[in-house]
Order: structure tokens, then C-alpha cells, then sequence
């Protein structure tokens, strides 16, 4: 019975949150999705295997001759997790590219992306704003994360980024999520919201903004995991200007990040008083910042420049 | 979803290639070099300029921290741009460059594995001559970068022994003949416990045969560009080498028909993309010599591989040695030239007979010692047996009871990793 050309992909969603809709154990328009990406290769069965909540049965022979569409055709076959519980995102988001709202929808529409975990949309004709509550297990990585998402943030003014969309973090839930449960709103690292608008979504641009938008929180873990790596390589050095915002935060030296501001004042100073004095002076009046971070400054400017500190870049969004 | 109910991530760092994927599966995923390929320049112009141009430097050092890649990748980068500059962060099995290593293992999981590290328990191999010291590093990037929920480091002579263990029956006893790129180690095992005392290791690897290769190649006049005859020579090893009974007879052969024997290689110039060819003659059966004749490549060691195996075998404790020579098995990619282990196991036989007949002969023909069986196991998988033993391992359901898991690094530190949990309190 057993038959090269036929392979069976079954597939296991994360368990989907209270306020999730799923139509028979999918994400809505999910079985469309799959149909319109691999058309007549792939038959689903139903009722699923065991366990899971889908099974495509894959016709090997019908893959595409031509070799570049088969290797397009497969990488689509790999992502089918993205396929399937991206699908919602992709209706609201073509309903926005013709500057319509879907019909039969609420106001806001939670998906899943994590088990447990869902983020929202609030469709509207004119935009469409998504919010993704980030929770992160690790004390360490809320930490790290809510800074890199303020400087995440911050990245989107500069120039070369004007088109990308409009980003914005906050630490409490945005207004347009009112009436969502607590329970689904209980973030640890803030909200982060991107307002869609439609030249985001027009033509091609539509595959990434999706692709973008459901491995959001993959994007945030991979450099969460890259600035530990470089801060506890290179101390703070290295990720200085991030890590002068964990500093800032209250609760950062209770959570592992143990460089006090006091300690480098003196050191600092110790060394070259007169001189780092003039800095301060310099880099606080030219700068406007306030007297918390005059020490930050002092280090900003005595630092070897080799150990600059890094920008975010925000290259994963479309313009 | 439990991370214990999703498969376990297996890696195998080797100094050469990395194999890397997830138990359960019969082939790894990817195998790539393991190397990374770094951005260093904008570091060096940052540092002429003063403060003016802030966002500049600003930028650069993000840009050398994220640029960076692996694998195969990182050696097109670095063909094709000045900029990178390629690190090997391990080298003669021993990893040298925990920096890199760990950006190596962040791209592995992130961009080719594409898994969240949180998820997955991992097992990760060592070289059984690793210093404790290497494992805990090891332990503090896998629990305080990735976050693993659960880590298994384990002895990469003892997953090899583990590969042949679905084939047959399960045979825990043997020597692992490890001839990787940059270490050869035998590595003795009882029981799956590795005998520390009797490891045995050679200075000549699988980066010495290309070396060699090289060097005869460069001898002969062969018109080979000098940026591209390290790699030439690797591509050449790989696909044309073999192992032959006797060097004299091959020569004859090679000279009787040389147009049977001599292949010819096709490579473009990295530089120019010019196309070149070259000659492939007694370099195909030298280059594997090198391990049973070392003389012919080096004078300081001279030693051919089946009298270390020998000694090896001798040295571990009596009543284990019977079954050490009955079992012994190859691994690492440097051990896949044609009959190899044919080589291996007549070379050794003779050894032994000739110990045997010596002792029969002292003793004057009254008791006749019982034949001792050679006998050197090779499988189509030799290249990663590593890998697949690991990924035998990480699949059976005590497994995750065997590793250790972060609950225990947040209590104990880092020192857990020192010990094996298999075998707890033994050091």
C-alpha cells in the first residue's frame, strides 16, 4: 500500500484562547487559503488525524515540472503554518486593499499565533490596526524585549523608513481594544500596534506584510536572543544604548542586569575628572537630556568607538 | 504544547561540517560547514571619526552584529565580497571561539531550523577529550540565551556506537574509530561507558588528507589557482578518493592504464570565473593512505592508524578486549573512502594473528589460544552516524528524564553540566 507520490502533512494548531474563533478546528477562510496556495496538488481530509487539526494529503506527481515553481511550490508547502493561520489576516487585509470592511465582522478579530496567545485586528475601510500583547516566559527577555520595542519604535522616524507602517509600543492595552477580557490583554513586554494602511497591502505587497505580520513574534525572540548573546559576550558594551534603556527601568536590576550607574560614575571619573566633567556639561546641554542619564552620556562619549551602540532596523516591513 | 512532546533538536558540531536537525528523523536536516562569516569592516572605518557623525557609528555597530552568516553561505559571502572574514569556531573538536559558536548556533536554530529554542529540548555532542569547563560554557548559552527548556550534551564516540543500535541488536560495547575534519580519536566504550584511560588520538584528520592532496598536486605542476587549490583539493578528496590494498600494485595499475585510472577536474576561478582543468592521478589512493602509512605525509608521526586501534585496544582492561575487536566502528565523514574499513580490518587482523601465533609458539604448542575476532562494522550512514545515534537517543521516551533542564540550571548553575546525568555522581 505504500505509495511514493502520496505523503500525508498533518498539522496541530496551537490551542486557540478563549476569544478565538475557530470554524471546525481552523481559523476562519482557512480552507480556502489552502486551496487557492496549492490548488490541485493537495486534498484535505477530512476528519483529520488524531491529534490534529489538519490533514492534506500531498499528490507528489503533480508537482510542477519546471524546477523553479517546484521549489516555489514546496517552500509554500513548508510554510503552510503560516498559510493556514494566516489566512484571517489575509481576508481582513484584502478587504483593505479594495478599502472595504468584511461583512459579518465584529469589531475587532482576535487570531492565534502561540499556543494560548492571540493578537487583534480592528478592520476598519480607511486602516487597519493589528496589536500584538507580547508576553515573553523569561524575566530577562521582558526586559530586553520592551527595550528593543521602544527602539523599535523609534527606528520607524527615521527617514529612509517614512513609508513603512506607522508603529507604535505602549504598556498599556491601546484604546481601540476595549471590551477584550483581561486575561487576553495580560502582557508582560507592552503593545506593540502597526496601523495598515492601504498601500501596504496592494498587489505583492500583500504575501509580505502577511508573512511579516504572523512572524512577528519570532522577529521580536530572534533578537531578543541576539542582544543576550552580544550583552553577555561584550558586558553592555556592545548593546550600550539598549541597554541604557533596561537601566532606566525600575525593575531591571531585580531581573539580572546588574550594572548600577553609580559604579560607573566613579570609575569614570576616577579617571579623568576635569575632562569628563567639561563632557558632561557638553553632552547635556547639547542633547537636552535630563540629569538621570548624564552618567549614560559621560560613557557615550568616553566609550571606544569600536563599541558603538546599535539601531534596530526595521527592514522587515514593507513600505 | 509540552516541549517533551515535540521532538528534540539534535546538533552535532564537527570541526568540518555541522549536522543539525530533529530526532526521529533518519537524516539531519542540514549539514554545513561550520563556519561563520562576520562583517568586521565597519567597526575598523567607525573608529578613525570622532563624535560628528554619531548615527553613523550608530548604525555600523548594529550592522556588524546582525551581519553575519553560516554555513555555505558564509563561504559565498566571503568569495564575493572583501567585507566578511570567515571564523571556524572550532577547531581539532574543540570549540575555540564562543562567540562565534554561539552566533553559529542562533543561525542554526533561527533561520535554518527555524524553531523557537523554547520549545525544543536539545541535544548537543561533544568530543569525549572536552574539559568540563567547555560543557558548562555550553550550558550557559543553551539555558541563558535560548532559553532550551532541557539540554543533553553528549559523548560523540557513544552516539556513533548508538547509530549501529537500531541495525542489529543493541551492542553498547566497541571502539568508535572517529576520523572527523580536524581530530581522529578511538574511543573505547563498555557497556556505553567510555573507558577515559584508553582514548587514543592522532594528529591526522580528514584536513591533513586535503592538505596532502593538495601538496601533490602542487608538486606535479598542476594548474590549480592558489585561492582556490585548498578547496579544489577538498572537492577531489570527496568524490575521487579511495583506499587501496597495496600502494606498489596501484602504482602499477595507475601506470599500465592510465586512462582507466586518471580522472580529470573541472573548477572555475574564484577571481576571474574563468574555467581551468586539471589532472587527478595517484593522489586517489594516496590521499587515504596517509592514515595507514602517516610517513609519507609527516615525519613527526608515524604511527599508521590500525597499530593505534592496536594499542588502544590493548591498553583497555582484559576481559572488555575480545569484545572491543569485535565491534569496531567507523564514523565521521573522513572514514567514507571506498573500502576503508576493508583496509582497516585486514591490516588489523594480521596484527592480531601475528600476537597470536607469537604467544602460541612461546607457550610450545600445547594450548592453542582461541582466534580473536576482528571485525570493523561500517553502514551507509557513516558520514553522520553521530547525528542519527543522537537522534535514536533523543527520540525514546527516557530521554528527557536524562536531561538536564532549566529548572535545575536556575538551582544549581551551571556546574550540572559537568556531570552526565546518566550517571550521576560518578566524577
Amino acid at each position: 500500500m505504500k505509495n511514493p507520490h502520496i505523503l500525508l502533512l498533518s498539522l496541530s494548531l496551537p490551542t486557540p484562547p478563549l476569544e478565538t474563533v475557530f470554524v471546525g478546528g481552523l481559523p476562519f477562510g482557512a480552507i480556502e487559503a489552502i486551496k487557492a496556495a496549492y490548488g490541485g496538488i493537495v486534498q484535505i481530509l477530512d476528519p483529520p488525524r488524531d491529534g490534529f487539526n489538519l490533514t492534506l494529503k500531498l499528490n507528489l506527481s503533480k508537482l510542477p515540472q519546471d524546477e523553479d515553481q517546484r521549489h516555489t511550490l514546496l517552500v509554500k508547502i513548508a510554510s503552510v503554518r503560516e498559510v493556514v493561520l494566516g489566512a484571517p489576516l489575509r481576508v481582513i487585509l484584502k478587504h483593505l486593499a479594495s478599502r472595504t470592511v468584511a461583512p459579518d465582522i465584529d469589531q475587532f478579530v482576535a487570531l492565534v499565533h502561540r499556543p494560548n496567545e492571540s493578537f487583534f485586528l480592528v478592520p476598519q475601510a480607511e486602516k487597519v490596526t493589528v496589536v500584538f500583547p507580547m508576553r515573553f516566559k523569561d524575566s530577562i527577555d521582558t526586559v530586553l524585549a520592551t527595550s528593543f520595542l521602544q527602539e523599535f519604535m523609534e527606528s520607524r522616524r527615521t527617514a529612509g523608513l517614512s513609508n513603512a507602517p506607522p508603529c507604535l509600543w505602549s504598556q498599556t492595552p491601546p484604546l481601540e481594544l476595549k471590551g477584550v477580557t483581561d486575561d487576553a490583554l495580560s502582557a508582560n513586554a507592552g503593545f506593540v500596534t502597526f496601523v495598515i494602511l492601504p498601500r501596504h497591502v496592494e498587489g505583492r505587497k500583500l504575501d509580505r506584510t502577511v508573512w511579516n505580520l504572523s512572524t512577528f513574534h519570532a522577529y521580536v525572540n530572534y533578537h531578543v536572543k541576539e542582544l543576550k548573546g552580544a550583552s553577555r559576550i561584550c558586558a553592555f558594551l556592545t548593546h550600550w544604548h539598549m541597554l541604557r534603556r533596561v537601566y532606566a527601568q525600575p525593575d531591571a536590576a531585580a531581573c539580572g542586569v546588574t550594572y548600577s550607574g553609580s559604579e560607573l560614575c566613579q570609575t569614570r571619573s576616577g579617571e579623568d575628572q576635569e575632562n569628563t566633567t567639561n563632557k558632561i556639561f557638553q553632552t547635556s546641554e547639547s542633547q537636552g537630556q535630563s540629569n538621570q542619564f548624564k552618567f549614560i552620556n559621560v560613557l557615550a562619549v568616553d566609550m571606544p568607538l569600536s563599541f558603538v551602540p546599535p539601531r534596530i532596523e526595521v527592514g522587515g516591513l514593507p513600505s | 504544547m509540552d516541549p517533551t512532546s515535540r521532538p528534540a533538536v539534535v546538533i552535532d558540531n564537527g570541526t568540518g561540517y555541522t549536522k543539525m536537525g530533529f530526532a526521529g528523523n533518519v537524516e539531519p536536516c542540514f549539514i554545513q560547514p561550520t563556519v561563520v562569516a562576520v562583517n568586521e569592516s565597519f567597526l575598523n572605518q567607525s573608529r578613525t571619526s570622532s563624535k560628528s557623525n554619531w548615527s553613523a557609528q550608530y548604525s555600523a555597530g548594529v550592522m556588524a552584529d546582525l551581519d553575519f552568516f553560516i554555513g555555505d553561505e558564509a563561504l559565498t559571502k566571503s568569495r564575493s565580497s572583501n567585507a566578511y572574514n570567515l571564523t571556524y569556531p572550532i577547531r581539532n573538536g574543540q570549540v575555540y571561539n564562543w562567540d562565534a559558536m554561539e552566533r553559529y548556533w542562533q543561525q542554526c536554530i533561527f533561520n535554518y531550523l527555524r524553531c523557537d529554542p523554547e520549545d525544543h529540548y536539545f541535544l548537543l555532542t561533544e568530543s569525549p577529550l572536552t574539559a568540563p569547563e567547555n560543557r558548562e560554557y555550553t550550558g550557559e548559552i543553551m539555558f541563558e540565551t535560548f532559553n532550551v527548556p532541557g539540554l543533553y550534551i553528549a559523548v560523540n564516540s557513544v552516539l556513533a556506537l548508538a547509530a549501529g543500535y537500531t541495525t542489529s541488536k543493541c551492542e553498547m560495547t566497541g571502539v568508535v574509530v572517529d576520523v572527523g575534519d580536524g581530530a581522529t580519536h578511538i574511543v573505547p566504550v563498555a557497556d556505553g561507558y567510555v573507558i577515559g584511560s584508553s582514548i587514543k588520538s592522532i594528529p591526522i584528520a580528514g584536513k591533513d588528507v586535503t592538505l596532502f592532496i593538495q601538496q601533490l598536486m602542487r608538486e606535479r605542476g598542476e594548474k590549480i589557482p592558489a585561492e582556490d587549490s585548498f578547496e579544489a583539493a577538498r572537492k577531489v578528496k570527496e568524490m575521487y578518493c579511495y583506499t587501496c590494498s597495496d600502494v606498489v600494485k596501484e602504482f602499477n595499475k595507475h601506470d599500465k592504464e592510465p586512462g582507466k585510472y586518471i580522472k580529470h577536474w573541472r573548477g572555475i576561478r574564484p577571481k576571474t570565473g574563468a574555467p581551468y582543468s586539471c589532472d587527478i592521478g595517484y593522489e586517489r589512493f594516496l590521499g587515504p593512505e596517509v592514515f595507514f602509512s602517516p610517513e609519507i605525509y609527516s615525519s613527526d608521526f608515524t604511527t599508521p592508524l590500525p597499530v593505534v586501534i592496536d594499542k588502544c585496544i590493548q591498553s583497555a582492561p582484559i576481559d572488555t578486549r575480545r569484545a572491543l575487536y569485535k565491534n569496531i566502528v567507523l564514523s565521521g565523514g573522513s572514514t567514507m573512502f571506498k573500502d576503508f574499513h576493508r583496509r582497516l580490518q585486514r591490516d588489523l587482523k594480521k596484527i592480531v594473528d601475528a600476537r597470536v601465533l607469537a604467544s602460541d609458539t612461546r607457550v610450545g604448542g600445547e594450548v592453542k589460544a582461541h582466534p580473536v575476532e576482528v571485525n570493523v562494522v561500517s553502514h551507509p550512514i557513516q558520514r553522520f552516524a553521530v547525528w542519527f545515534g543522537g537522534s535514536v537517543l533523543a527520540s525514546t521516551p527516557e530521554f528527557f528524564a536524562a536531561c538536564h533542564t532549566k529548572a535545575e540550571y536556575e538551582e544549581y548553575g551551571a556546574s550540572i553540566c559537568r556531570t552526565n546525568p546518566v550517571f550521576k555522581g560518578m566524577y
